[in-house]
């Protein structure tokens, strides 16, 4: 099932090789979002710091929690691109 | 000297996981071993009816983690209280201000805390301990080296966070308790009806549906958050790793090993504790605006 999913340069299926480009560019796209977001919540958060020092421990959990939820953006995008791998 | 002999223990931790890879059956197949790791086989075989309840490798991970957040729970927490705190109760004590302050503080409300602390920290620990157990190469896999005349499964990582069944059940827990305190809270009508916000009567037809989708969108992104953060970390270390069999060339470990390191520290270091605080602290956050609704 998805035992031929990570080294697809050896498929000769033409299909399979469609749906690995597929995998791929969405995984791409998805982290490219993702990272525009996370590089924006350490960006924020280096500026929040840099004018009120003193309010850092109180942002930190605000930021770890900003980061994981941007963060698993591209992870659904992994878990969608592989279910359409395997079912489609 | 200390840093190069940490980096070689975390060279030794990693490349067993090279030993997983058994010989690849045909060529097309070369990268069937990593996702043989998450085949589940029945140790032992245990049905009643219709369900299934056998005992396989992320059981027995499930099994380990739940033992190892006892003792982490009686070792760190049942210590004696003293003037001079030592260094177990200073750790003990560090666990529960981020379980006090950082996750339960922030989502429930201050009549709440009392009821619904111990089952996000709970959750906290548990899930941190899961996810810690699946970077540590353990003896629990489904494969079998032959050392001396004695029959040993190899050593490989895997974390039972990595399944989807786990997720979802730890997800379903905070979906039920959810929705039961926010019913035994506010009653029913007045809970339902804050799941919908003020809106033109018009527009009533359309929101609805999608507050109802939210609600169970909610159980989706919580338990395929963690899930895929473990499986793609775990997927990560051992295609890098996987390379050098499935390549066939030596020379690769130069580069692949490395990698391969970086990844597991990364995720070692950061995304275990921060999944195992993003999972209880959004419980927490559901919980308390379910008994407090906005409006």
């Amino acid at each position: 099932m998805l035992s031929s999913f990570f080294f697809l340069a050896a498929a000769e299926d033409g299909a399979d090789a469609g749906k690995a480009i597929a995998l791929a560019l969405g995984i791409g796209l998805g982290s490219l979002g993702a990272g525009i977001g996370i590089g924006n919540i350490f960006g924020s958060m280096i500026q929040a710091v840099a004018r009120q020092p003193e309010l850092r421990g109180e942002l930190t959990g605000i930021q770890w929690l900003g980061f994981a939820l941007t963060e698993a953006v591209v992870f659904y995008g992994l878990i969608g691109g592989l279910l359409a791998y395997v079912l489609v | 000297m200390k840093r190069l002999l940490s980096a070689l223990l975390l060279a030794a931790l990693v490349l067993p996981t090279s030993a997983l890879a058994a010989e690849p059956a045909t060529k097309e197949d070369k990268g069937a071993f990593i996702s043989e790791e998450w085949e589940l086989h029945e140790w032992v075989p245990i049905h009643l009816g219709p369900l299934n309840l056998s005992i396989n490798k992320a059981v027995a991970y499930l099994l380990l983690g739940a033992l190892c957040s006892c003792l982490i729970g009686i070792l760190l927490m049942r210590v004696k209280l003293g003037r001079g705190p030592t260094r177990r109760q200073a750790v003990g004590e560090t666990i529960y201000e981020v379980a006090q302050v950082q996750v339960a503080e922030q989502g429930l409300p201050t009549k709440a805390i009392g009821r619904w602390f111990p089952y996000v920290a709970t959750l906290m620990i548990f899930i941190w301990t899961v996810n810690m157990l699946g970077f540590i190469p353990l003896p629990l896999s489904d494969e079998k080296v032959t050392i001396a005349g004695v029959e040993l499964p190899t050593l490989a990582i895997f974390a039972a966070t990595s399944t989807l069944s786990v997720t979802l059940a730890l997800a379903l827990m905070t979906f039920v308790f959810t929705h039961v305190e926010g019913i035994r809270a506010n009653g029913a009508w007045r809970y339902f009806k804050s799941w919908i916000p003020e809106v033109p009567k018009v527009m009533l037809p359309l929101i609805i549906p999608l507050e109802i989708l939210g609600q169970f969108m909610r159980l989706i992104s919580l338990s395929v958050r963690l899930y895929a953060n473990m499986l793609a970390g775990h997927m990560l270390i051992l295609t890098f790793v996987g390379l050098i069999i499935v390549l066939e060339n030596v020379f690769l470990a130069i580069v692949a090993v490395p990698a391969a390191a970086l990844f597991y520290l990364f995720e070692v270091v950061i995304v275990v504790s921060i999944q195992a605080y993003i999972f209880a602290a959004l419980s927490a956050i559901y919980i308390g605006s379910a008994i407090e609704p906005e409006h």
